[in-house]
C-alpha cells in the first residue's frame, strides 16, 4: 500500500496552489476536488478544472488517481472555470422566459400594441391555437427538465446564460409580436393548413418526448456514462434506426409545423436557426458516439435520415 | 483537426486572384485621378468608377469561399462579416439610394477602400510568392491608422445622408398586414447599423494596432539578429 502525494499547480503561472499528502491510490478526482475546495472555499468543485496537462482536457470526477499516468507524486493543474450554474437551473430560466413573454403579447399588454388594442383578443382561432401550442411546448420542456433529463455534466459557465436568454427570450418576443398582432393575417390555405400543422406538431412533440424518455432510461441507475441508444417498442423511437439524435429531428419538426401553422416569417427564421444549431449539436454528438463505440451502427446519420 | 494549407494549385489560383484584385483597385484609383483632373473638382467622382467599384468589391465575396475551403487561414465568420459590410454599403446604400451618389462622403470611403485594397491584395500576392517587401508590410500595418477612421467616417456619413430618402420612399421596407406576417423598416435598420459601428469599430481598430506591434516588432528582431 503506497500512499500518493498530489500537488496542484495553477495552469498558467505554474505556482503551487496546494500539496496533498497521504492521498489514497484509489481516490477519485471528485475527492481531490473536495479537498481542494476545503483549502480554497470560493472555488467550489464545479468550478475546478483539474487536468494532467496545463492545456489539456479536464479530468472527470470518476477518474481514479492510481489509474492515471502519474507517479506516486502526482502533478495536476488547476484552471478556474468561472462561476457555474446548474443545467437544471439554466433550462428552467431559459424556458420559463418564452412561456411568459408569449403571454404578454397574447393578452396584448398595454405597452405592446398600444393603448387602443390593450387586452383585446384576436378574431382568428389559429392565434389561440398557436398560443396553446407554444405554451404546451415550453411547459413540456420544463417538465422534462425537472423529471426526465439526466445530465452528464452538472454545470455550465454563468456568462453563457445571459447570451442564451437574450437569444431565446428575444426570439420568443419577436415571433409572439407578429402572431398576436392586431394586423395578423391567418394562413393562406386556411383550415387545411392549420389542421395539417397541428397534427404534425402533436406527432413531433410525442416523438421528442419519447426520445427524451428513452435516453433517460439509459441512465436509469444514476450512472453518468454514455450508452448507445436503440429503438424500443415505442414506434416514435424507431427513428433511432436512421439517426443519432432523433430528439433534435423531432424538435425541428415541431418548429416547422409551428411555422406552417402561423405562416409567419420570424417563426420560419427561428426554425432555420434552430435547425442550424441542432445540426451542429447532432454532428458533435454523432462524432462522440463514433469515437467512443467501435460497434456503433454505421448507417446512422446525425440528424436527418440518409442526408445529414 | 488540422487546417489544410493551400496546395500548389490553390496557391496558383490565389496568386491570380490577388493579382487581378490588385489590378482592379488600381484601375479604380487611376479612374479617380483621371476624373479629378478632367473635371477639375473632387465632387461627384463616384460616377466615373461606379462599375469597376461594384465589380471588384462584389468579387471579394470569393474570399469567404476561400476561407470556407480552407485555402486561406482566416475565420469564415470574420471574413464574411467584413466582406458583407462592404458589399452592403456598395449595393444596399450607395447603389440603391441614388441621391447619395453625389455626396462627398462617398469619395471619402471610396478613396480609403481603394488605397487599403491595393496594399492588402499586393500584400497577399507577395506573401504567397514568399517575397514580401518590407514596404508593403509596413504600409499594410501602418496606413490603416488613417485610412480606417477615414473609411468609417465616409461610410457613416453616407448612411446618414441616405436616411431621409429611405424614409420618404419606403425603400426595402414592408409593413403589416401581409400574408407573411412580417414587417421590416429599412430606416430603423440603417440607424441600428450606424449604432453598431460604436462597439465594432474600436475593437477592430485596436486589434489592428495590436497586430501592428506584433508584426512590425517581430520583423525588427529578425533584422537585428541577421
Amino acid at each position: 500500500f503506497v500512499s500518493y502525494q498530489v500537488e496542484i499547480l495553477d495552469w498558467e503561472t505554474k505556482k503551487q496552489l496546494c500539496f496533498l499528502d497521504k492521498v489514497e491510490p484509489n481516490a477519485t478526482i471528485r475527492e481531490i476536488r473536495l479537498m481542494f475546495h476545503k483549502l480554497y472555499p470560493r472555488w467550489y468543485p464545479a468550478r475546478q478544472s483539474i487536468k494532467l496537462d496545463p492545456k489539456g482536457k479536464s479530468l472527470r470526477d470518476e477518474e481514479i488517481l492510481q489509474h492515471l499516468p502519474v507517479g506516486t507524486t502526482a502533478t495536476l493543474y488547476f484552471k478556474d472555470l468561472g462561476p457555474q450554474i446548474g443545467w437544471t437551473t439554466v433550462f428552467l430560466i431559459e424556458y420559463t422566459g418564452p412561456l411568459f413573454i408569449y403571454f404578454l403579447f397574447y393578452f396584448r399588454m398595454t405597452f405592446v400594441y398600444g393603448l387602443d388594442e390593450r387586452f383585446t383578443s384576436s378574431p382568428h382561432p389559429v392565434v389561440n391555437l398557436a398560443c396553446i401550442c407554444h405554451s404546451f411546448h415550453y411547459i413540456k420542456r420544463l417538465i422534462e427538465t425537472v423529471f426526465v433529463h439526466r445530465f452528464s455534466r452538472g454545470t455550465m459557465p454563468l456568462r453563457k446564460i445571459v447570451k442564451n436568454c437574450f437569444y431565446y427570450w428575444g426570439f420568443a418576443a419577436w415571433l409572439a409580436y407578429y402572431i398576436n398582432h392586431p394586423l395578423y393575417t391567418p394562413p393562406s390555405y386556411g383550415k387545411k393548413q392549420i389542421n395539417f400543422a397541428v397534427i404534425m406538431f402533436l406527432l413531433c412533440e410525442a416523438g421528442n418526448f419519447s426520445i427524451h424518455a428513452a435516453l433517460s432510461d439509459l441512465r436509469r441507475n444514476g450512472s453518468k456514462t454514455r450508452k448507445i441508444p436503440y429503438p424500443t417498442k415505442n414506434p416514435f423511437t424507431w427513428l433511432f434506426f436512421f439517426v443519432s439524435c432523433p430528439n433534435y429531428t423531432y424538435e425541428v419538426g415541431t418548429w416547422i409545423s409551428f411555422t406552417i401553422m402561423t405562416q409567419c416569417v420570424p417563426v420560419g427564421l427561428f426554425t432555420l436557426l434552430c435547425f442550424i444549431q441542432m445540426t451542429i449539436w447532432a454532428k458533435d454528438k454523432h462524432c462522440t458516439y463514433l469515437r467512443e463505440f467501435k460497434d456503433y451502427p454505421s448507417h446512422r446519420m446525425p440528424i436527418i435520415p440518409f442526408l445529414l | 483537426r488540422r487546417r489544410k494549407g493551400p496546395g500548389a494549385l490553390a496557391t496558383g489560383y490565389l496568386v491570380i486572384y490577388n493579382v487581378v484584385m490588385t489590378a482592379g483597385w488600381l484601375v479604380i484609383a487611376v479612374g479617380l485621378v483621371r476624373a479629378y483632373l478632367a473635371k477639375g473638382s473632387y465632387h461627384s467622382l463616384y460616377y466615373s468608377i461606379e462599375k469597376p467599384l461594384k465589380f471588384f468589391q462584389t468579387g471579394a465575396l470569393l474570399e469567404i469561399l476561400h476561407c470556407a475551403l480552407g485555402i486561406v487561414p482566416s475565420s469564415v465568420v470574420l471574413t464574411a462579416f467584413q466582406v458583407m459590410s462592404r458589399v452592403f454599403l456598395t449595393w444596399a446604400v450607395t447603389h440603391s439610394v441614388k441621391e447619395v451618389q453625389a455626396e462627398d462622403s462617398v469619395l471619402l470611403f471610396v478613396v480609403a477602400w481603394t488605397i487599403t485594397e491595393i496594399i492588402r491584395y499586393s500584400f497577399y500576392t507577395f506573401s504567397l510568392l514568399n517575397h514580401l517587401p518590407y514596404l508593403i508590410k509596413w504600409a499594410r500595418y501602418t496606413l490603416f491608422i488613417v485610412l480606417y477612421p477615414m473609411g468609417v467616417s465616409g461610410e457613416l456619413l453616407t448612411i446618414y445622408a441616405a436616411l431621409p430618402f429611405v424614409r420618404q420612399s419606403g425603400l426595402y421596407s414592408i409593413s403589416l398586414p401581409n400574408k407573411y406576417n412580417f414587417s421590416f423598416d429599412y430606416y430603423t435598420f440603417l440607424i441600428l447599423v450606424m449604432i453598431s459601428y460604436i462597439p465594432i469599430f474600436p475593437q477592430l481598430y485596436f486589434h489592428m494596432l495590436h497586430q501592428r506591434r506584433k508584426v512590425l516588432s517581430h520583423t525588427e528582431e529578425h533584422r537585428k539578429s541577421e
